[in-house]
This record gives C-alpha cells, structure tokens and sequence, in this order.
C-alpha cells in the first residue's frame, strides 16, 4: 500500500528550491503592477477625488478611481462572492480598508508611491465598531446553506426543569485573522474577450464563476491558474473584490495587470473570523447527562452581507442532547465582511468545550467522564449512524499518552517549582465532506504512466502528494509514474479547498476514475496476451503491473497493455456527493503559570485523532501540529484590535497581531487511530484540516482553570487577566 | 515609499555635513519609510564609519555606534560585568535583527505605538497639532507614567531601559549628554523625543563598569514568549551588604515615553533588608502617579509584580 505512507510532499523539492511559481511569481511579458489606495473613514461617501498628483509620478499608466473605474457585475454569493457590492463604483464607503482607487504603474515601486499621492476627501459619518454596543440590535438572520441559524430540539425548558445542576456562562471571542504567508495576488491577462489569471485562491470554481458574471463573459472564457498557495486558512476561500479589479482595469488598459495585497490590505480585503459573544445555559443530572443546553452566539456582520455561516455545529452535533436551543444571531458593524477562518466553529466549540469542563467541577466527575456520558452514538441532527467514530478510544488513548489519571483535579493543587501547572482536555471534532463531488480526469499514456487532474487546490495541506497516492494505489503503480495535475481551471471542476472537503471530494473522484480506467486497462489485458482468458477479479494491480491473483508471476505491465492498445485510456467523471463524515480526537493541554505575573506557558500537548483511514501520516500529522500551534494563538495571543473612534484595525501587521512563536510552541505529541470510515469514498479517509484546532483551545482554557482556579472566558488570555 | 538620495559618509565630518537622516542597520528606518511615517528627502549611510568596536578601558566599557545589537550581547565583558545589557539585548527582537541593528539606532528607534505607525491616524508625534486617538482607543501598550494629553506612546527599547539603570552615557560627535538627560517626556512637543540636534551623530556609548553593574539583571514580560516588545520590563541592579540594600538602580521599561527611573523606588528600598514589604513600598512608589487609560490599568499591578520578582532574585 502506498496509501498510508508517511511519503513527504512531491511539491517540497520545488517549493523549498524556489521553483514553484506562486500567483505573483508567474513571469508575464509587459505585465503593469497595481498598488491599492484604501479608504481611511469606516463609513461615508467620497466627496472629491484628486488624482492630479499620481497621475503626474514616475512611471505612472493610469489611476482609477469610482469615476472611472469600468462599471461591474456584483457576483452572486452562490460562487463566494459575499460582500454583495463592489468598490470603486459609486462613492459610498463602508468600512476602513475598502479599495477606493487603484494605480496602475509600471514598476511596484512607482505604483506603491503614487498610491500615497492620491488625495481623497470624504463626508464622513461616525462609524460603530463595539459589538457590545449593538447587542439590542442582533437579529438572527434567514437560513444559510448550512441549515436554519435558530433550532431548537426536544424541550429546553422540560430539559431544564429535569436538571439537578445548572450552568450559566458568557464567553467572548475577539476578531482574528488568517495570514498566511502569502498575502493574496492576481495576475490578469485578457485576450479579446478572454481571461486568464493567476490568482491564489482556495477555489478555481468560485473564482472563475465570479468573475465570468462580473464582466457578463462566458465561463470557458474565464481561465483560473493556481498551482501553489503559501496558506490560505479560508481567507482565499471566497472571492473578493481586488481580484475583479485587476481583471477590470487590465482589460480597460489592454494590458496584464499584477495587483499583490500589501500585508496591511490583507487585514480588510480576505475576510476575518469575526468577534462572538456567547451565552450557554446548561442543564444536567448528578451522572453527568446533560438535559437541555441553551447556546446563543452573537457574531459581527458587515453593513452589506447577507450570506451568514453558521458555526453552531458543535452544540449541535458533538453530544447526544435531548433538549437544545441553538441561535445564531448577528449584529452589523461598521467593519469589513467576516469570513471563514479555519475551524470558523472553534469559537463555539470553545465555549463549549469550557463550559463542560465546569459542569465536571461542579459535578465532581472527570472531564473525560463526563464528556463519554454525552457520547452522541449516532448523528444527533438526524439520528443516522456514523460511518465510523472512534471518539472513545481517542479519549482512551489520549489519556494514557497524556498520563491524565495522575492529574489531582484540585485547582492549583500541580506545582513544579514556583510554576502553577494545569492538565486540560477537550473534545475536537470537525464535519468533513457533505460536499459536491470533485470532477477528475485519469489518463493512462501509452507509456504505461498515469495523469490524474482536478481542478482542486492544494493549500499548503498535501493535496498534490495524498492524491498521488490514491492514485497510485488505485491504478496499481509506482508513484512515480503517477502525475497529479490541479490548479488549472480548465480541468474538471473541483469544490473549494475549505470545509475538510478535499479529501472527501477529490479522493473520491480519483479513487471512482482510477477504479474505471483499471477496469478498462484489464478489459485489454485479459483480452489478449499473457493474462488473457482470466476473469476480472482473478486480476489485481500493483507497481506498475497487473497480475493474476493466484499466480501473481502471470502477469503484465500498464505499458505493454497500453502501447498494445496505441492510444491512451481516459476517464473524466464527478463522483457522488461525499457523504457528511464527522472527524473527531481527544486533545490534552498541560500549562504553566508563572503566578506572579500571570504569563501562561503551554508545556504539553497530545492529540489523538480519528480521520478515518491515514492517508499520510506526515502531512496528517502537520495538520495536527498546525491546527494545535493555531490554537495555542487563539487562545492566548492573537486578536485583532478596532479603533472606536475611526473603526480602522490597529494592529493590521506580523509585529503587532501575535501569532505564537517556536518558543510558545511545546512538543506535540499526535497519533491516529487510522481506521478507515467505510462510508468514505475516499479509500475510507476523511477529511481532517479542520479538527486539530478545535479541542486544543478549550484544552489550554482549562488547563489555565486548573492550574489557577479561574476561569477566564475572554480570549485571548492573556496575562493581565490572570493577574 | 517617497524617492530620495542616498550618501554613503566616509568620515564622521562627511556624515555630519551631509545633511540628512542617518541609516545604520535600517531595521527601523527602513520600515517607517515604507510606511509613509518618515520621509527623508536625504539618506546618510553611516556603516562606514569607524563607529563600531567594544572595549573596557579605566573602569568604563565603550560601545562603538555601529556595534551591532548580536555583538554586544555576546561579548564577555557585557555578559560579566554588565549583564543587564546582555539580558536586555538578547530579550529583544530576534537574531536576524540583533545581527543588523546598531546600537546607536536600538537608541533611537521610534515608538511601537500603532496610531503613530500609522499615517491614516492623527498623531502629534507624526504631526503635531493633529490629535492623540490612543488616549481613548487601543492603548493597552500605552505609557502610565510621564505621559501627557499630547502623547501615551512608550519607548521602545529594552536596550535603553538597561543603559538607564547604569547611568551609561551617549556621546556624539560634539558633547556628552546623560542618559538621564537624553530623552525628553512628551509634555506639549511629543514630536522631540531627545535632546539630539538635527544632524547630530552619536558615535558610542559609555558605561561605567562598577560592581553594582555586575550584579544586575532585566526582566521583560510580554505577550508570547519571544520576538515581541516588553508590555513591561525592569533593569534593576543590587548591592548588598550585611542583607541591606547598600545601592540600587531601577529603571522600567512600556510604562513610560522614555526608559523610567523613579528615585521614590529607589529611596525606598535603600538603607534595609530587600523584604516583601520594603520591597512593595517600592512599587507603590513607583507607581503613586500613575495614570492609566481604559485597556492599561493592569500595567500599574504588572510592573509591581514585575519588580517584586526581579528583586526577589537578589535576595
Ligand atoms: C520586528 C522587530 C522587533 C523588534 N523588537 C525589539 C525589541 O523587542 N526590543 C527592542 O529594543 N527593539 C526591538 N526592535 C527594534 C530594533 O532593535 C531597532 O529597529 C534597531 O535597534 C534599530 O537599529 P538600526 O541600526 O537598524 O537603526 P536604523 O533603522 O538604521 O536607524 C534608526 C534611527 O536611528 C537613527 N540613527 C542611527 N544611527 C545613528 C547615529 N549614529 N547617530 C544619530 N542617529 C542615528 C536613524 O537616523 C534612525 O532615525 C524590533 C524591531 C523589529 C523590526
């Protein structure tokens, strides 16, 4: 098996050598570089415009503003185009950091420089940008996608009336922000009426739709490249405005045009996990069942968003509760849209995760003990089984690697030296899948190798390499003869690189076509030739050739059957929908608390996860070390700061929005259970992205509780409030 | 970023008639260029200068100008004697950083305050007349001592903190100036941050290699575990005798527009054994005109804390 493997990413060698091209790195002959000027008031109109000054700078091609930018399409929210208007076509602002003129230039430098003499004056009004603020005026909004935003189960108030202890807490969570290291780029190029852009982004397909509705253009004349992505975490998820307008004024000037968001651009132009405050109610019996849970979660919307995600599927889908009340509302700010940001449901989870580590407290049971009393056996949204859930072992396990059973659950009782150390566990779980199909094309060559393409994605996750394995397994080849080929929209379309679903939709797709081309490969092979005569299950692949089952040296290569048959064999299909899987682990947190000055160490984290079956262990293990590392900036560091009075970020750069460093980072300790989920077309994988980070945050919450006695249910935690 | 001219000086008399800004390592000038906060029509490069060098001679340890941040951490005569400059160096930024900066430049750095490196923002540091939002915004970093109506921002060196509680000097290359006396409050001109004229070039650094320097230390407490500046720092150096505080040095770092001594501290644990109690006299006295905003009030317990731990590694 080649499937499982802990083989390191094909595209390493190529990324570490600086040749991968990433979007801004494609070489595009007479390419013009744009620089955007963005708007300094959160909300108002442009009153006057003076460009005079750019216009006159060295190097200068043109400056558009909203008097001359060519009038656009808005995009419909079906293909991730959310904020439901463009900028620069008419004079309204609404928020800081919207694009309100873009230079064109032909150096960076002398775009970024003329950028600064664009003179813009606005009638400005007084913009909100406290959440706690506009509380009253929350509503919750229509259903979205993924379901209604208010549910309810059972009986809440019957729920809570059985109760014999019950539990109120509210829970903040500030704003964050993605940044992946490679802030978003688009190189467009027009001929005629045809479009080619190098963009990063974590979908082809809602790129390319969004921008064949945005200049009234058919699809196929809309081509997307994106080979390689330096992160994305959801922030190139959807598509946003500068894209259109590089794709805009390229074709106004008949020229390509390379647009790179500054650092700074990225904080208001890719979304943002948005700011939360949270309500939970909870009821439960002395054995620990909880009967009824109440969990509102209020959540920043832009002015001009319609399109609400949910992030309520932890209450929702983690624990077998009767009784439940879960809301979704949304209160609008005078800030940019809010997006998805990796695991957009960690923010619930937290809370909840937290919230279930007081209800052990106060029912003087283990937090693990108490969250297996809650175990949900099956789908508690529509009471179907799981394909696989191995969430009890991960405890199991995770507690015996974590050394759990030595903790003394006392709080403050664990010291080493003059450090206060706390154990803390959580619950991870993600949905994965329940996405459409992802199209592929397999083609074996006559020599014998095969190319697989998707127009997927592969964002930093191993996409490139997990799929080369399946496929190589499937068609029973060495890897290296296998090619897997994405980031070219003219390939079968693929869904979004978001939501865990590429391993769901794309396995699947690979896994369905290589199966077809092997059938129609044997088909040839025992038509004729050394194999010939055997029936089809007689037949197995391996390493490049196919062989009789029970004389494995009967046997034949790929190569020999196809240069026999003179043409290629080609399969393109989209497999089924990927069926809704639900990837869960245990994850373990030990802090140490200086309680003098209240810094917050974290010292230890252990995950166990279940993803179903391994398809690597080297790039699933990144994913847990990430999704950990993430948490561990969640929790204790990361937040992004608005200024009240002018609703402009204030911290829009590495140096004041703090993402952990090596030092705050302690080993990890990950494992598997590498079962595969049956109800996975993906060779029994789920996806997994998105897991690792949701345990780990409530984990260090809780450990912080135990090491202190104090519960700390703003974010991030950081020293002042332990003080 | 504007266009400018660039001037690589050869000789201190060069560099000074010149005319223009100074670049050292240009980890900070550099950066507030590209972000439209200074706009030097003229850049001086000074790295030829013969600025750099460290050496100990009668009792006082010269750190050249150029000296780069890396280089005078490591060296034996800085950890031994003055370990307080060490520790404070090597706290600060990361190693590429430390390998390009200069000492004279870590001097003069300007504040990490975001309403200042932001040029969308009114600021009367940036330009004067045009407001201070961080007296009722973001300004959890912010001074709560020494600062003014006009301006809240913190000085940003660790260095400089150290430097204060040796009682280094700064020399240029025509006077002498205390480090005391180097760095102004913000009162009405935040825009004048020190006593340096325009085009006066510092040329190094002395300090006074004493025993009391030998046994000093620097604490920095910030929000993750490194590459990050202080939310507050102490440079405290101790001498006992008979288990009394026979001479003491505080200064404090992200409390203050500039490095903070407070004589009051001192004075209070002069004279007696470094107790619990003694030593929270001291932070009281510290902190006695404090003045914090909405997100700061924590620093007025945290620098406290912060010196009660420093001092209880002297006992
Ligand atoms: C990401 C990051 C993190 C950092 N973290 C820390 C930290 O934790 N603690 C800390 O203390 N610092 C920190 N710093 C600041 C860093 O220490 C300074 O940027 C550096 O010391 C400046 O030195 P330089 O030689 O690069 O100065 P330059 O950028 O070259 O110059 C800075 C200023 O000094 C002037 N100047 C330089 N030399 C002379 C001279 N001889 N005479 C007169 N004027 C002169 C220049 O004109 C300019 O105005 C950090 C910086 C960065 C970018």
């Amino acid at each position: 098996m080649i499937v499982g493997r802990p083989m390191s990413r094909i595209d390493g060698f190529a990324k570490v050598t600086g040749r991968a091209r990433y979007a801004a790195d494609q070489q595009v002959r007479g390419v013009l570089h744009a620089y955007l000027v963005m708007s300094t008031v959160a909300r108002g109109r442009i009153t006057a415009v003076n460009t005079a000054g750019a216009e006159a700078a060295p190097g200068v091609i043109a400056v558009f503003t909203h008097l001359n930018m060519p009038r656009l399409t808005v995009p419909a929210p079906t293909h991730g185009f959310f904020k439901r208007y463009l900028p620069m076509q008419s004079p309204d602002v609404h928020h800081q950091g919207q694009p309100v003129a873009l230079v064109v230039a032909r150096t960076l430098e002398e775009a970024q420089h003329a950028a600064t003499l664009v003179e813009v004056a606005y009638d400005a009004r007084r913009p909100q940008s406290r959440l706690e603020e506009v509380m009253n005026e929350a509503f919750v909004p229509p259903p979205g996608s993924d379901g209604p935003n208010e549910l309810t189960r059972g009986d809440v108030a019957a729920g809570m009336a059985q109760a014999q202890v019950r539990l109120e807490a509210a829970f903040h969570t500030p704003i964050h922000h993605h940044n992946p290291i490679e802030p978003s780029a688009t190189q467009a190029i027009w001929d005629g009426d045809r479009l080619t852009v190098f963009e990063s982004t974590q979908s082809l397909m809602n790129t390319r739709h969004s921008l064949s509705q945005a200049f009234g253009i058919p699809l196929e004349n809309v081509r997307v490249l994106s080979p390689f992505l330096g992160g994305g975490f959801g922030a190139k998820g959807p598509v946003w405005p500068h894209t259109i307008l590089t794709a805009a004024v390229a074709r106004r000037l008949r020229r390509p045009v390379k647009l790179v968001l500054s650092r700074a651009h990225t904080y208001t132009s890719n979304g943002h996990r948005a700011e939360t405050v949270q309500s939970l109610r909870l009821g439960a019996r002395r054995d620990g069942r909880i009967t009824a849970l109440e969990h509102i979660v209020t959540q920043q919307v832009s002015r001009t968003e319609q399109t609400q995600f949910n992030s309520s599927e932890p209450t929702r889908m983690l624990y077998a509760i009767p009784n439940l009340r879960s809301v979704q509302r949304v209160a609008r700010l005078d800030l940019p849209a809010q997006s998805f940001m990796r695991s957009p449901e960690a923010v619930t989870a937290h809370a909840l995760e937290c919230t279930l580590d007081e209800l052990a407290y106060e029912l003087d049971l283990d937090p693990i003990e108490v969250r297996l009393r809650n175990h949900a056996d099956v789908n508690p949204e529509d009471g179907r089984p799981w394909g696989s859930k191995y969430l009890r072992e991960c405890y199991r396990i995770g507690a015996e690697r974590f050394g759990w059973s030595r903790r003394d659950p006392r709080p403050g009782s664990m010291r080493d030296g003059d450090m206060l150390v706390g154990w803390g566990m959580a619950t991870a779980a993600h949905t994965a899948g329940g996405r459409p199909g992802s199209g592929v094309t397999v083609t074996l060559g006559t020599d014998g190798k095969a190319t697989v393409r998707s127009a997927t994605q592969d964002i930093g996750t191993g996409t490139y390499t997990v799929m080369t394995q399946i496929a190589a397994d499937v068609l029973g080849l060495p890897v290296y003869d296998v090619s897997f080929q994405l980031g070219d929209s003219d390939f079968p379309e693929a869904y979004t690189s978001g939501a865990s679903a590429t391993v769901p939709t794309v396995g699947s797709g690979v896994n369905l076509a290589g199966t077809r081309a092997l059938e129609r490969l044997m088909a040839l092979a025992t038509a004729a030739g050394p194999l010939q005569g055997l029936p089809a299950a007689r037949v197995a692949a391996a390493d490049g050739y196919l062989f009789d089952r029970e004389q494995p040296r009967r046997r034949v290569s790929h190569r020999a059957v196809l240069r026999a048959h003179g043409r290629p064999i080609e399969v393109t299909l989209t497999p089924p929908a990927a069926p809704l899987g639900y990837s869960t682990g245990a994850t373990f947190a030990e802090v140490r608390i200086d309680p003098r000055t209240g810094r917050v160490h974290v010292s230890r984290i252990v995950g166990v996860f279940d993803p179903g079956r391994v398809l690597n262990r080297k790039t699933l293990r990144s994913q847990a070390i990430g999704g950990a590392i993430w948490a561990i900036g969640f929790t204790l560091s990361e937040h992004t700061l608005v200024d009240p009075a002018t609703a402009r970020i204030v911290n829009a750069n590495l140096s004041g929005y703090l993402v952990p460093v090596n030092a705050d980072v302690p080993h990890i300790d990950v494992s598997f259970i590498d079962k595969p989920d049956p109800a996975s077309a993906a060779l029994g994988a789920r996806g997994f992205g998105e897991t690792p980070m949701t345990g780990v945050t409530a984990a260090i919450a809780n450990a912080v509780f135990h090491a202190t006695g104090r519960r700390i249910r703003t974010l991030p935690i950081t020293q002042d409030r332990l003080l | 970023m504007k266009l400018f001219d660039y001037v690589r000086a050869t000789s201190t008399g060069d560099a000074v008639s010149a005319g223009g800004d100074y670049i050292a390592g240009g980890t900070d000038l550099l950066n507030l260029m590209k972000d439209g906060v200074e706009a030097p029509d003229r850049v001086v490069d000074i790295n030829a200068l013969p600025l750099g060098g460290i050496s100990l001679d009668a009792g006082v340890l010269r750190i050249g100008a150029l000296a780069r941040m890396a280089e005078v951490a490591a060296h034996p005569a800085v950890r031994h004697r003055l370990p307080v400059i060490s520790q404070a160096l090597l706290d600060s930024a990361s190693p590429q950083i430390r390998n390009m900066a200069s000492i004279s430049g870590n001097l003069l750095q300007r504040t990490r305050c975001w309403y200042f490196r932001d040029t969308a923002f009114a600021c009367h540091k940036r330009r004067p007349g045009s407001g201070c939002p961080a007296q009722d915004g973001q300004n959890r970093w912010h001074a709560i001592l020494g600062g003014s109506d006009r301006c809240i921002a913190v000085h940003a060196s660790d260095l400089a903190v150290a430097l204060t509680a040796l009682e280094a000097t700064v020399v240029t290359h025509r006077r002498r100036i205390p480090i005391s006396e180097f760095y102004l409050l913000p009162e009405g001109t935040p825009e004048r941050e020190n006593v340096l004229e325009s085009g006066e070039l510092i040329t190094g650094i002395e300090v006074p290699v004493t025993t009391l320097a030998s046994r000093s230390r620097y604490l920095k407490l910030r929000d993750r575990a490194t590459f990050e500046f202080a939310v507050v720092s102490v440079a405290a150096a101790v001498r006992l005798r008979g288990g009394e505080v026979d001479d003491v040095r505080l200064a404090f770092g992200g409390v203050a527009p500039r490095p903070w001594r407070s004589p009051e501290a001192e004075a209070a644990l002069k004279g007696g054994p470094l107790t619990d109690e003694r030593i929270r006299a001291a932070g009281q006295a510290l902190v006695r005109d404090a003045r914090p905003r909405e997100h700061n009030a924590f620093k007025v317990e945290l620098v406290q804390r912060a010196l009660a731990q420093i001092l209880g590694g002297f006992r």
